[in-house]
């Protein structure tokens, strides 16, 4: 005959052994956004311009892990960003860095477009001044387009 | 049709300059990583941290130009490398036999994270140095096309040989004798 201590006994290493793996696999919903915002800015190492958080290769699962391991040992985003920038170099990062010769692939589109908003601007200016200089000889245009009744306000005007 | 023909001219401008900005930027990207040393090129020189635990001797960094009269097998590889599983004993292998002939076997850890690097080097029972690949200046600088990938450098700093794949005992030797004997 088992004892009431006996019950426990074993109910408490049920429970131990039940709970141990589940523990080990805990899922963190916070922690595993976390790892894939980051890796979402990142790329994969491997594959020429794919995504590390979509990438599927080894390598990026060490390179996912060693984010989840970071973040667990307390680290910011930006630490784990920075190291990874740090020791694999910027081409890491999913956007270039603002900085150095790389400033250039930021820099040119921008110009670009002020210039092509600039001639835009331009173009639209010029244009709008040209229509009121062709349409000073008739200050109150016929709006029905009729010639002889243009023609009459003409000489009503005059 | 004035404002059509200046967003024309604005679209084309725009279109010329992005090109121009691409170019540059391959330019600058491909200046920063250097032409392919071919046999018979000087190495590249460089300087790497090595991997503590990983040093064989040397200090925290190793120079290449410090290797002078030593042959060098420099060795590209990483943990995730399928390939490279294949000859890593072989090179630990000839690095203790050929260590007191005057060869190098120098190992350059591509892309890796530390810890899947130390686990890889500490499983296969490395004893050879191997640094870290710090912002990929290593690989830019033999612009290699993957891992592994072997560059055998003789005692004035040359390139002799470069192999593409993973290497046997008897072809490191094959390679490493004659470079010892010269």
């Amino acid at each position: 005959m088992y004892s009431a201590g006996h019950l426990l006994v074993l109910l408490g290493v049920w429970l131990v052994l039940c709970s141990a793996p589940a523990a080990a696999q805990t899922p963190n919903p916070l922690l595993d956004d976390r790892v894939h915002d980051l890796a979402k800015q990142m790329n994969c190492p491997t594959c020429a311009g794919r995504n590390l958080a979509d990438c599927p290769t080894d390598t990026c699962k060490q390179w996912k892990d060693e984010i989840r391991a970071q973040l667990e040992a307390g680290k910011s985003d930006q630490e784990v960003l920075a190291y990874f920038q740090a020791r694999f170099g910027p081409t890491v990062m999913q956007e270039p860095p603002k900085e150095g010769a790389l400033l250039v692939v930021w820099a040119v589109p921008i110009a670009a477009t002020a210039f092509l908003i600039g001639v835009g601007v331009w173009a639209v200016q010029r244009a709008s001044a040209r229509k009121p200089a062709g349409a000073s000889s008739a200050s109150s245009p016929d709006p029905s387009g009729d010639p002889y009744l243009a023609a009459l306000e003409e000489q009503v005007r005059q | 049709m004035v404002f059509r023909k200046g967003v024309l001219i604005g679209v084309a401008v725009l279109a010329v300059l992005a090109v121009a900005a691409l170019f540059a930027a391959g330019m600058v990207l491909s200046a920063q990583s250097g032409k392919r040393p071919t046999v018979g090129s000087p190495a590249p020189d460089f300087v790497m941290p090595l991997y503590e635990g990983y040093r064989a001797g040397f200090p925290e960094t190793i120079r290449l130009a410090d290797l002078r009269g030593k042959v060098v097998v420099l060795n590209f590889w990483a943990s995730w490398c399928v390939e490279c599983v294949k000859e890593t004993d072989a090179l630990e292998a000839v690095w203790r036999e050929y260590k007191d002939r005057g060869l190098i076997v120098l190992g350059v850890d591509h892309l890796d994270t530390e810890a899947a690097a130390r686990k890889y080097l500490a499983d296969f029972g490395v004893t050879f140095p191997n640094g870290i690949d710090l912002q990929q200046q290593v690989s830019r600088a033999y612009r290699i096309t993957g891992v592994p990938e072997t560059f055998f450098i003789d005692k004035q700093g040359v390139v002799r040989k470069v192999v593409i794949q993973a290497l046997s005992r008897a072809e490191l030797i094959a390679e490493i004798e004659p470079l010892l004997a010269e």
